[in-house]
C-alpha cells in the first residue's frame, strides 16, 4: 500500500477517477499475456505529457516503483509490475494528434491502438507497416518499448524502423524530445533508437512521430506446400536470392498444419512436412513478374501444391489458417506458452528440427510457426499450468530451445522482448560487458532504478 | 476418462477490443479479461464478495462478443452468468432488478404486471412521464404495451393462406408478447404468406436469459424446462425465433444448463437443432416471398446489428444482404453498424453512464447516413435506439420483419 500522503499527491494531479487502488481493481493489473503475476499498489491514468511528468517527479522523490501499461499485451512479462509500486496506465492517453501524408508522418499519443492508427490512415491510402499480432488491442507506447515486429516486417522493418521522434519524460521528470518530423535526420544522437525497445526501463513516451507509407497498388498471397522441410526453407533464401523481398514469408510445420485442419477443415494438405504463404505487393506489373519468379523457385524446390489467392476473400481464408494456428494450440491444453526465438534464415529447417527433438525429449506437443523470411520462429508448447511436473518440463524445454538458437548464432527474442520471461537467458547471447554497459546506461538515466524494476536490466 | 480441463484465460488480450465497455471505460477491470482474473481469484479465496465486485462484475453487456472472439475458446458468457449467480446471492440486487425477476418467473405475473402498467401509464399526467426517465430513456418514449399480449390475440394453430410447405414453431418471446406485437403479426403475416403453417405454443414462457443475467438460476431453470416440455409436444421443421436473445438461449444455453443439472439434455439438444432467427429463415425461404409491384419507391434505410445476431447467429452481415436485395431498400450502411448500442438487457438501466457514450456514437453515425428507418431484429436494442432518438432525428425504429411484411404482395 502507498503511503496516504504520497497517495494524496497522485489524486491531487489525476483526480479520484484515475487513481485506482481498491484490491478487486489493482488485481487487473498484475498480469499481461505472460504467465507471471503481481499486483501493484496503485494504478494510475495520466492525460497529458505534464501530469505524467508531474506523477514521475513524486515517484522519484518517494522511490516508487512504475511500470508502464498499454494494454497489457506483452509476451514476456514486460508489463508486469513485478516489484509493486505504481502502473502507470495509458490506455486514456489516446489521441491522434496529427496526420500528414504529404510528409509522411503520424503524430500520436502512447495509448493509441495500433489498428486505430492503421484506420485513421486508409482513407488517405496510407499505412503504418509494423503489424505485431496483438495489432487489434495493443497500444502504439507498448509497440515503441518493445521494439514491436509482425509478419510484414520481412519487407518493412519493425518498430524502429518507422520512430522519427519522440517525446520521453524521463524517471526524475524531465520532458525531453529527440528526433523530428523529417524522415531524413542525424542532429545529435539517435536517441529514440534507444528508447525503441528499452521495454519501459529507460523512459516513458508520451508522444511519438511515426513514419507512414503509401499503400500498394497490388497484393499477391501465395500458399505453397512441400513434402520436405529443408526445401521449404530452401526456397524462402533462393526467393531472396532472386531479388524478391516479399511482403510476409510465413511457414507452418506439419504439426501445425494438422493442428489447425483438425479444429477447423481448411483443406491444408495433411501430409505436407512445411508450408508457406508468401504474399508480395507493390505495382501490379511488378507484382506480375515477381510472382511468376516466385513460382519458378518454389517449383524448383519441388513444391507439391501451389495455390494462389484468386479473389480477396481467398486471401483472407489463407491468412485465417495462419491466423489461426495460436487458437488452435491454445485450445489443446488449458494454457499455451509461444516464445520468439531468432535465427539467421539458412540454420530455420535445423531451429525447427530440433525444436522437435526438444519437444520429443520432454514428450511435449510442439508446433511451430515462422516468420522464415527473417528466422523469427514462434515454438508453441500447450501445456497445464496447474501440472506441476508438465509445466517443469515446459521450462526445461523453451530453456533448451534458447541454448539451441544461441549455438545457432541466434537471438533469443525477434519481436516479444526479454521482460520477465528472458532475463535469465541473456547471458547466453551477451557477454558481461555488454550487459554491464546497458547497466551503465540505465543508472545514467534512471539513478534511483525506479523505472520497470525487476526486469532484464 | 478424465474430463478435459477447462481453458484458462491466455490473457492476450484480444478481447479488450470487441469489448464495448472496455471500449468506453478503457479500464482493464471493465474487460472480459479483467472480469476471467476476478473470477478465478473469487473462486480460490483471494477476493471475497463485495458490493464494488458485484459491479464490476454486473458492468457487462452479456452481448457475448468476448467468447466470440477469444482463440482460447472460452465461455465467457456462462462464466459470467455463474458469476452473477453467485453474486446475487451474496450482494442483493436493486429491488427494480427484484421486481423484474418476480415478474419474469410466472407468466401471470407479467400480464397482470403489464396491465397494471398499462392503466398506470393511462392515470400518469404527461408531464410527469416527459420528466420521469429509466435510465437515459424518458419514459414517454418506451413502448405503450400491446393492448392485448400477442398470444392471446393469436389462435395456437394458424393455417397458410396458400399451399403448404411447412411448418414451425413460433417462440415469440416476451418482447414481442408485451411490448411489440407488430414484429409478431409481421411474422405471422410472412410465414402465412410463404405457405407455413405456424404454431404458437400456448404454454411458453420468458426464455429464462433476463433471469439468468440476474442470477435467478434456479427460477430460470423452471422456465427452461416448462418450455423444453411445450416445445417438444408439437411436430415441425423448426422453431423461430424473433429475438436473437431468445434464440441464444434455446440454441446454446438450454442444453448447457440441463447437462450442468446432470439431466438428459437429449430433448433440449433436439430442439436446439431446430433453432433458426428470424433473418436466416427468410433467407432460407426467399424465393417464396413476393413483393408488391405497385412499391416503386425506394425507402433508405439503415441498420443497427444486435450483439446477439451477430455473436450467437452470426447473422448480421446476412441482415446487410438481405436489406440490400429488398427491390423497396435503398440500403445505406452506418460506419459502426457491428457495434453494441448500449442496451444489453437492463444494462442501460444500471449503468446510464456507460449506456449513454455507446448509444450517442450510434445515433450520430446512423444520422450521418441519413436514411429515415433504422432497423434492428432485438427488442431491448429497439428500445434503446427509439427511446433515446429525438424526433427531430427523423429516424424511425423498425424491426426487419415488419419492414418486409409491409411490403409483400397483397392476398
Amino acid at each position: 500500500m502507498l503511503d496516504t500522503q504520497v497517495k494524496n499527491q497522485f489524486i491531487n494531479i489525476l483526480g479520484k477517477d484515475r487513481y485506482l487502488d481498491r484490491i478487486e481493481e489493482v488485481a487487473c493489473y498484475a498480469y499481461d499475456a505472460f504467465v507471471v503475476e503481481a499486483a501493484p499498489d496503485a494504478v494510475l491514468f495520466p492525460e497529458t505529457t505534464t501530469e505524467v511528468s508531474e506523477l514521475l517527479k513524486i515517484a522519484s522523490t518517494y522511490k516508487i516503483p512504475v511500470t508502464c501499461r498499454g494494454a497489457g499485451t506483452s509476451l514476456c512479462g514486460a508489463s508486469v509490475p513485478i516489484r509493486q509500486g505504481i502502473v502507470l496506465c495509458f490506455s486514456k492517453m489516446d489521441t491522434i494528434l496529427e496526420i500528414n501524408t504529404r510528409d509522411r508522418y503520424i503524430i500520436v499519443q502512447p495509448g493509441v491502438v495500433n489498428a486505430d492508427v492503421q484506420k485513421a490512415l486508409l482513407p488517405f491510402r496510407f499505412f503504418y507497416p509494423p503489424d505485431p499480432g496483438s495489432m487489434n488491442t495493443s497500444t502504439i507506447g507498448g509497440n515503441i518499448a518493445m521494439n514491436a515486429g509482425g509478419p510484414r516486417c520481412l519487407k518493412y522493418g519493425v518498430t524502429v524502423d518507422y520512430v522519427l521522434g519522440m517525446e520521453v519524460v524521463l524517471a526524475s521528470g524531465d520532458i525531453v524530445r529527440f528526433g523530428s518530423r523529417n524522415v531524413k535526420d542525424v542532429t545529435g544522437y539517435r536517441l529514440s533508437s534507444l528508447f525503441c525497445g528499452s521495454e519501459g526501463t529507460m523512459g516513458i513516451v508520451t508522444e511519438a512521430i511515426l513514419k507512414v507509407v503509401p499503400l500498394p497498388e497490388a497484393i499477391r498471397t501465395l500458399m505453397v506446400t512441400f513434402d520436405n522441410l529443408d526445401n521449404t526453407a530452401k526456397s524462402v533464401t533462393d526467393i531472396i536470392g532472386a531479388g524478391i523481398i516479399p511482403v510476409a514469408m510465413e511457414l507452418m510445420d506439419k504439426m501445425t498444419l494438422n493442428a489447425i485442419e483438425d479444429a477447423a477443415n481448411l483443406g491444408l494438405d495433411r501430409n505436407a512436412e512445411g508450408s508457406l504463404i508468401i504474399e508480395i505487393d507493390g505495382v501490379k506489373e511488378a507484382c506480375e513478374k515477381e510472382m511468376n519468379k516466385v513460382i519458378e523457385r518454389v517449383r524448383q524446390n519441388g513444391a507439391i501444391h501451389i495455390q494462389e489467392a484468386a479473389s480477396d476473400s481467398e486471401r483472407e481464408k489463407l491468412w485465417t489458417a495462419r491466423r489461426s494456428a495460436y487458437g488452435v494450440f491454445a485450445k489443446l491444453a488449458p494454457d499455451i506458452v509461444t516464445e520468439d526465438v531468432t535465427v539467421p534464415v539458412s540454420k530455420v529447417p535445423l531451429m525447427i528440427r530440433q525444436i522437435m527433438e526438444i519437444g520429443d525429449k520432454y514428450g511435449l506437443k510442439v508446433g511451430v510457426l515462422a516468420h522464415a523470411g527473417d528466422g523469427n520462429m514462434h515454438p508453441m508448447i500447450p501445456a497445464n499450468k496447474e501440472d506441476k511436473v508438465e509445466w517443469e518440463k515446459v521450462k526445461s524445454a523453451f530453456s533448451d530451445i534458447f541454448q539451441a538458437a544461441a549455438k545457432l548464432g541466434g537471438t533469443l527474442s525477434g519481436e516479444h522482448g526479454i521482460g520477465l520471461a528472458k532475463a535469465e537467458f541473456l547471458p547466453l547471447v551477451m557477454n558481461q560487458d555488454t550487459m554491464n554497459f546497458m547497466k551503465k546506461i540505465k543508472q545514467a538515466i534512471d539513478p534511483d532504478l525506479i523505472l520497470n524494476p525487476g526486469k532484464f536490466v | 476418462m478424465t474430463p478435459k480441463p477447462l481453458q484458462n484465460c491466455g490473457k492476450c488480450g484480444l478481447c479488450l477490443n470487441v469489448c464495448p465497455v472496455y471500449k468506453i471505460l478503457k479500464q482493464e477491470q471493465a474487460s472480459p479479461r479483467g472480469k476471467l482474473q476476478m473470477i478465478k481469484a473469487y473462486d480460490n479465496n483471494s477476493l471475497v464478495s463485495s458490493p464494488l465486485l458485484k459491479e464490476i462484475v454486473s458492468k457487462c453487456l452479456m452481448c457475448g462478443s468476448c467468447a466470440a472472439s477469444c482463440p482460447s475458446g472460452i465461455n465467457h458468457y456462462s462464466k459470467f452468468m455463474e458469476m452473477r449467480k453467485k453474486m446475487a446471492q451474496d450482494q442483493p440486487e436493486a429491488p427494480a432488478i427484484k421486481a423484474l425477476i418476480y415478474l419474469l418467473a410466472r407468466e401471470y405475473r407479467i400480464k397482470y404486471g403489464a396491465g397494471l402498467a398499462r392503466t398506470g401509464l393511462k392515470f400518469m399526467p404527461d408531464s410527469l412521464a416527459k420528466t420521469i426517465k429509466l435510465g437515459n430513456i424518458p419514459l414517454k418514449n418506451f413502448p405503450r404495451l400491446n393492448s392485448i399480449p400477442f398470444r392471446n390475440a393469436n389462435d395456437e394453430i394458424i393455417l397458410p393462406r396458400k399451399r403448404q410447405v411447412g411448418t414451425v414453431i413460433y417462440f415469440t418471446g416476451c418482447a414481442t408478447n408485451y411490448l411489440y406485437d407488430d414484429t409478431g403479426f409481421a411474422f405471422i403475416g410472412i410465414l402465412k404468406h410463404m405457405g407455413y403453417k405456424i404454431i404458437i405454443p400456448k404454454g411458453q414462457t420468458c426464455c429464462s436469459i433476463p433471469l439468468l443475467f440476474h442470477g435467478a438460476s434456479d427460477t430460470a431453470f423452471k422456465n427452461i424446462i416448462t418450455n423444453i416440455n411445450t416445445l417438444k409436444s408439437h411436430a415441425a421443421d423448426a422453431v423461430v425465433v424473433d429475438c436473437s436473445t431468445c434464440g441464444e438461449a434455446l440454441k446454446n444455453e438450454y442444453p448447457r444448463m440441463i447437462e450442468e443439472k446432470g439431466q438428459d439434455p437429449s430433448l433440449a439438444n433436439k430442439i436446439s437443432s431446430k433453432v433458426v432467427d428470424s433473418l436466416s429463415f427468410i433467407d432460407q425461404n426467399f424465393d417464396l416471398l413476393e413483393f408488391d409491384p405497385d412499391i416503386t419507391d425506394k425507402l433508405s434505410v439503415t441498420y443497427h446489428a444486435p450483439c446477439h445476431t451477430k455473436n450467437s447467429f452470426g447473422s448480421n452481415t446476412l441482415a446487410e444482404k438481405l436489406l440490400s436485395k429488398l427491390p423497396f431498400v435503398n440500403y445505406k450502411q452506418a460506419s459502426d453498424v457491428n457495434e453494441c448500442c448500449g442496451g444489453g438487457g437492463t444494462f442501460f438501466y444500471e449503468y446510464p453512464e456507460v449506456s449513454k457514450k455507446m448509444i450517442d456514437k450510434k445515433i450520430k453515425n446512423a444520422k450521418a447516413v441519413k436514411a429515415s428507418l433504422w432497423i434492428t431484429d432485438c427488442p431491448v436494442c429497439r428500445m434503446n435506439l427509439s427511446g433515446n432518438l429525438d424526433p427531430d432525428d427523423g429516424l424511425q425504429v423498425l424491426h426487419p420483419l415488419t419492414l418486409i411484411h409491409s411490403a409483400l404482395k397483397k392476398p
